[in-house]
């Protein structure tokens, strides 16, 4: 049973096409040019129920036009797609009950009340009865710890606060199928985990089935079982987190500043790190995980080095999908 | 209650929801209030000002069957009603252009009945406080009102004036589907109201060609119909003005339905 499925998905957009200069502003009002622009391209795409997908890709690959048309904000050029059994642009408001949505860049919170008045307002637009509504309102605002700042003005929340809000506030209607379009962007590491953690216990306690996308590697790594990438409007990867975890995001980047008293001392080598970039006492490294732990590179650097900074990152996204799609082309061209 | 009665009365809940939501957000804009407040003193002023010059302070005098004192009155209506209106088309051109549509969309909800509830709460809770504030202004300058009827005639109007409002907004908001800026489209709107709507002068002073114009034209029915009845009660005239109103609320919400279906499927959703 597919939560959504897809079939030869394609948006085009037609948009009008600026000509240089003065002249050609006055040529445009008269006689306009437009160009076609291929946003989607052919998009085939299964999800299952309770499955956790990441859709990604570069700015521009399509991915949040996906994501519009499977929520039926969109109609689409050509192609089908039906979510929980129904085609989206045909039945926008049905289809609307049973998914949430979370536009990381939107808010759906009214800046100048507190998020409970949201709440309480979402309850109605979703018509949930008054004494389910209460009890599960509370579960959230407990699990999602929002007691402290219920009361207080959307506007005076931090992101992080806010964020959570925004996340239970799709919650609260149970929806089967989460939408989150860029869930974590701008909020700090420590956040960041913690919107990872409610979202995965949402999806394990109540299967909701979570179609995500977003430029960083740890929402994939820590949220998803499965990785689709998209480039210019088409499917480039469709593999198990797992696999692409072991293929592709096999390497991590350590930022480190080493302290003064190592005075002229310079890092020497170590098995599966290359130094990608040092300044002064400050370097940055690429950690094959293939080849040693991260454990072991830092453990290396503590015994010999005294620190004064030191930082674990994934490697960003952008590169790791310039680095697939320079592997498929690789294997195309061997093929 | 039959499947159709239980969808109303669950699409009355939500358009209730967000009014009173609509509401409670007001009130955390004291500062706006009060400079509206002011503004709003300031042109009416200028307006007692302008008509007791034009009676020569006369106030027995009628021009066009209206004494000084239903002209006053008659602008602190129109001006209250006037500036009780929502921004409604930068409102939802913001939402297009920013992709903050999007958000709206993705619930079990009317767009256009999302934006007429919100705008129908904020318009009469503004139009209150306004009333009061031009009734204050007006008292004291002109006198007393002794409108009777005319009273219940402003209050019934006002809703159906508030609605049309509303409507012509909406049809020339909802282009922003269309194309990138409505705002000039809304500044001739916004005039048409002020002068052939009957904002700065009841349609009975305009020349005769021009009221038979007004009279096939929806602007009236958003300001003359409530500010003139208020100061002129005639049962015939109101229940007419009901009418009116209410044909112009059908013929407009057909159009604001029509435009809304055409642009939401040409709608390109911008902001990532």
């Amino acid at each position: 049973m597919f939560a959504l499925r897809t079939n030869g998905l394609t948006k085009t957009f037609r948009v009008k096409r600026k000509q240089p200069g003065l002249a050609g502003s006055f040529r445009s009002l008269l006689k306009p040019a437009w160009e076609e622009k291929e946003a989607v391209r052919g998009i085939d795409l299964s999800v299952a129920h309770g499955e956790t997908v990441a859709f990604l890709g570069p700015n521009g690959a399509g991915k949040s036009t996906t994501i519009k048309m499977l929520t039926g904000i969109l109609h689409p050029t050509s192609g089908d797609a039906e979510v929980l059994g129904i085609v989206p642009w045909k039945d926008r408001n049905r289809l609307a009950f049973r998914i949430g949505a979370v536009f990381g860049q939107k808010s759906q919170l009214w800046y100048h009340l507190p998020p409970m008045d949201t709440f309480d307002l979402i309850s109605r637009v979703y018509e949930m009865r008054r004494s389910d509504y209460l009890a599960r309102r509370d579960d959230l605002i407990d699990r999602f710890e929002l007691g402290p700042y219920l009361h207080t003005p959307v506007r005076k929340l931090s992101l992080g606060e806010r964020m959570r809000c925004e996340i239970a506030a799709s919650m609260l209607h149970r929806p089967q199928l989460l939408f989150l379009d860029e869930p974590t962007i701008g909020l700090d590491p420590v956040v960041k985990a913690r919107i990872r953690d409610l979202i995965r216990e949402r999806n394990r306690s109540e299967g909701t089935t979570v179609f995500l996308t977003s430029h960083d590697a740890g929402d994939v790594e820590s949220l998803c079982s499965r990785a689709v990438v998209i480039h210019h409007g088409g499917v480039l990867l469709d593999e198990p987190v797992e696999k692409v975890k072991r293929e592709v995001l096999s390497r991590k980047t350590v930022k480190l500043t080493l302290s003064e008293s190592n005075g002229a001392a310079r890092l020497p080598p170590i098995a599966g790190t290359r130094i990608v970039r040092a300044e002064g006492r400050r370097y940055q490294l690429s950690v094959d995980l293939k080849r040693t732990a991260i454990d072991e590179v830092l453990g290396q650097l503590i015994g010999r080095f005294g620190l004064e900074d030191v930082t674990v990152e994934d490697p960003d996204l952008e590169e790791i999908i310039k680095h697939i799609y320079g592997m498929k082309k690789e294997t195309g061209e061997a093929g | 209650m039959n499947e159709r009665g239980f969808r109303w009365t669950a699409a009355a809940l939500k358009l209730h929801a967000i009014a009173r939501v609509t509401v409670r957000q007001q009130l955390a804009y004291k500062t706006d209030f009060l400079l509206r407040s002011v503004f709003l003193l300031f042109i009416l002023y200028v307006f007692v000002q302008l008509w007791t010059a034009a009676y020569d302070g006369d106030s027995s005098r009628t021009i066009a069957g209206f004494t000084l004192k239903q002209i006053v009155w008659y602008l602190a209506f129109t001006e209250a009603l006037t500036m009780a209106g929502p921004p409604l088309g930068p409102r939802i051109e913001e939402e297009v252009k920013s992709g903050d549509i999007a958000v709206k969309l993705t619930k079990p909800l009317s767009y256009v009945g999302y934006h007429y509830s919100s705008y129908m709460a904020e318009a009469l809770f503004r139009f209150a406080v306004h009333l009061a504030v031009g009734s204050t202004i007006a008292w004291s300058t002109v006198g007393a009102p002794a409108f009777g009827l005319g009273w219940m005639g402003l209050l019934t109007l006002s809703l159906g004036a508030v609605t049309v409002a509303f409507l012509l907004s909406a049809v020339v908001a909802l282009l922003a589907f269309w194309v990138e800026e409505t705002r000039g489209m809304e500044f001739v709107m916004q005039k048409l109201q002020f002068t052939i709507g009957g904002m700065l002068l009841p349609i009975d002073l305009m020349p005769e060609w021009l009221q038979r114009v007004c009279a096939w034209l929806p602007f009236q029915a958003a300001l003359y119909f409530p500010a003139g009845t208020a100061v002129h009660f005639q049962t015939a005239v109101w229940l007419k003005q009901l009418g009116t109103q209410a044909g112009w609320i059908a013929g407009l919400s057909a159009a604001v339905i029509w435009v809304y279906r055409r642009g939401v499927k040409k709608l390109h959703v911008n902001g990532g």
